[in-house]
């Protein structure tokens, strides 16, 4: 079977959850692409257009298949106060790309997010699952160096 | 000999995986892995018992791993930042395990299983809890009107929906004392009559998530969960501030878009798939078992004349020692920032003070004597929110910060009303205009005409209050936004 297929299987709950299934789908899959739609739809029991309703409101879920490592670089009120904005310039040019772009090399994707809950720690970012702080200009590089794999 | 290591995503940040990773290299070392006491300044911080109590190294780097035991560690008692704290919400926050089933003991719950639904509402009301979330609605009032309304079928759901950028409370109790949070809910269904809850949790914090997730199977084999009393499910969010809204929560916990519903009717009375459901917030809930334990009267014998009990702050931005400070209500924010803060680093100046959030105020140097609680914010022209308080320093450009605060609105809009969904980009376009010293007169009457109406017209607290950051900016600032090009 196909992994959405499978994982559809694993989704379809009385009411069915469209949110928790496109979050199962993304898991496998890395994304949704938008030509699922109609399968994750039917799959439910719901329209297309619940499916799409629900898929372009969140931030989390995405339609283009990201780079290896999502970077989610944070723009809350307390790491602006600690100059990210700085820091989100020397990683958009360290990078070559901006923010809600993917590396040529398929590396990184660059998102910004409001807010890791690390603000002792400002400016933060968070790589896949990993929370870091005081992500500076100059200490950039070796942050990425561990990420190059 | 046991060695106390936080394994708080801010102390891990810090470094402290790698300071465990050393330190277990010791001979005899039993290394024990905490919370974070929320003295975020000295992470790692690293901890021993002595026959005082609990003892500390902080920051501690893993080189210094080695010979660590060998230099004189301070007692707790002795860091100012720690010992002037008012400790109970947060009590066990850096010095258990967090998914020590016995060292937490569940005796609330022990407590409240021998009390009726009513007589547990009844020692919420006393208590005069107020929601920690920000909106500061009474709890016990809620409980009532859900214990109150006829349904076979009620929810609980704890709102961990922490957007408010610069606050971290939510987020440190539930990876240093889950078991709290699940005792306050489990208590809040039986005295409502709920069988099944959710902890909704952003996607941001992906250890407070694992850590529920842990912390909900070991309450469940210890028996403090379970299908004949109170199941529990943890819900993760996809990255959408509005859901801390709790009507917008409750359509994302459905699976759907987290847009708004008008109200009422209110989620006490008609909420998740149209149940009576408390949504209160983790705090909220996580105050609730030594509410049981030590009565409704000790709770409502601590802090201001409606505000009582204490508060998590949360002190963030250009800030010397910023952490987690809970104390009783009525400090002022000056005694915040530097009695608990330790005021600005070295070549920063004070300028403006984030308090309540996004949706909350930014306040002048001249408003530092404000008492902290929820009355005396209102008076002020301000919230308390979720107790993020956020310094910043001369160097902030305000029209800089005023336009983030209607960019993160515009982002962050569900988009149903159209005050908050078309108000937020028109308001962010002007001080965009403004940001390039090419705003006129005009666009800041419009910008303050725009302020008025998302307030008086939005569905929700998102759209009425997203004007009130920027509204203080200017009241205070407004000299900055003169500059012409």
């Amino acid at each position: 079977m196909p992994p959405l297929a499978q994982v559809l299987e694993r989704c379809a709950t009385t009411p069915p959850n469209i949110l928790a299934t496109l979050q199962k789908v993304q898991a496998t899959l890395g994304y949704v692409p938008h030509t699922a739609v109609p399968e994750i739809a039917h799959a439910l029991g719901v329209t297309d257009s619940d499916v799409a309703g629900v898929l372009s409101f969140y931030h989390d879920l995405r339609t283009e298949p990201p780079g290896k490592h999502t970077i989610r670089f944070c723009l809350g009120e307390s790491c602006l106060a600690a100059g990210a904005e700085k820091s989100l310039a020397a990683i958009e040019k360290k990078l070559g790309c901006e923010l809600g772009e993917t590396t040529k090399d398929k590396r990184f994707t660059l998102e910004k997010v409001y807010c890791l809950g690390n603000c002792a720690l400002s400016p933060c970012a968070m790589i896949g699952e990993d929370v870091h702080g005081r992500v500076l200009p100059k200490t950039l590089a070796d942050l990425l160096k561990e990420y190059k794999k | 000999m046991k060695l106390y290591v936080p394994h708080d995503t801010t102390a891990v940040a810090a470094g402290a995986n790698r300071v465990a990773d050393a330190l277990r290299k010791l001979p005899g070392a039993e290394i024990v892995r905490t919370g974070s006491r929320g003295a975020f300044f000295l992470e790692p911080l690293v901890e021993v018992d002595t026959p005082a109590g609990r003892a500390a190294y902080a920051n501690v780097q893993p080189k210094q791993a080695a010979t660590l035991l060998k230099k004189k560690p301070t007692p707790i008692a002795q860091i100012p930042f720690l010992a002037q704290q008012t400790r109970f919400t947060f009590a066990n926050a850096g010095i258990t395990d967090p998914l020590d089933v016995k060292a937490y003991g569940f005796s609330a719950l022990d407590k409240a299983r021998g009390m009726g639904p009513q007589k547990l509402i009844d020692e919420v009301k006393t208590a005069q809890l107020r929601g920690r979330g920000g909106a500061a609605f009474p709890a016990g009032i809620k409980w009532q009107t859900t214990k109150d309304v006829q349904s076979p079928v009620k929810y609980v759901v704890a709102n961990a929906d922490e957007g408010d950028p610069g606050t971290y409370s939510d987020r440190m109790i539930m990876e240093g004392d889950p078991f709290r949070l699940i005792e306050g809910m489990a208590i809040c269904a039986r005295a409502v009559g709920a069988k099944k809850g959710y902890v909704y949790i952003r996607s941001e914090y992906p250890a407070a998530i694992r850590r529920m997730r842990a912390a909900a199977v070991r309450a469940l084999e210890a028996g403090m969960l379970g299908p004949e009393s109170f199941e529990l499910e943890i819900f993760i969010g996809a990255g959408a501030y509005i859901c801390g809204e709790e009507t917008a929560l409750l359509e994302s916990l459905e699976g759907k878009r987290g847009m708004v519903r008008p109200k009422p009717p209110f989620p006490a009375i008609e909420g998740l798939y149209g149940k009576p459901t408390v949504v209160n917030n983790v705090v909220t809930f996580a105050t609730v078992p030594d509410i049981i334990l030590r009565g409704g009267a000790w709770h409502a014998s601590m802090g201001t004349e409606k505000s009582k009990g204490t508060m998590p702050l949360q002190l963030a931005g250009c800030i010397k020692q910023a952490g987690l400070v809970e104390v009783p209500f009525g400090l002022t924010l000056e005694e915040a920032i530097y009695a608990f803060g330790g005021g600005l680093p070295k070549g920063s100046r004070f300028k403006a003070v984030q308090v309540g959030g996004p949706l909350g105020s930014v306040f002048p140097e001249a408003l530092l004597k404000t008492r902290i609680c929820f009355d005396e914010f209102i008076k002020a022209g301000g919230i308390l929110g979720h107790g993020g308080i956020v310094v910043f320093d001369q160097r902030t450009d305000m029209r800089v910060l005023a336009r983030h605060y209607m960019e993160f609105t515009a982002d962050e809009s569900c988009g149903k009303c159209t005050p908050c969904r078309v108000g937020s980009t028109r308001a962010k376009e002007i001080l965009d205009a403004a940001v390039k010293g090419e705003a006129t007169d005009e666009d800041y009457a419009l910008l303050n005409e725009l302020g008025d109406t998302m307030k008086s017209t939005s569905l929700c607290a998102l759209g009425g209050l997203a004007p009130e950051p920027v509204r203080t900016i200017m009241q205070y600032f407004g000299k900055e936004f003169q500059k012409r090009r």
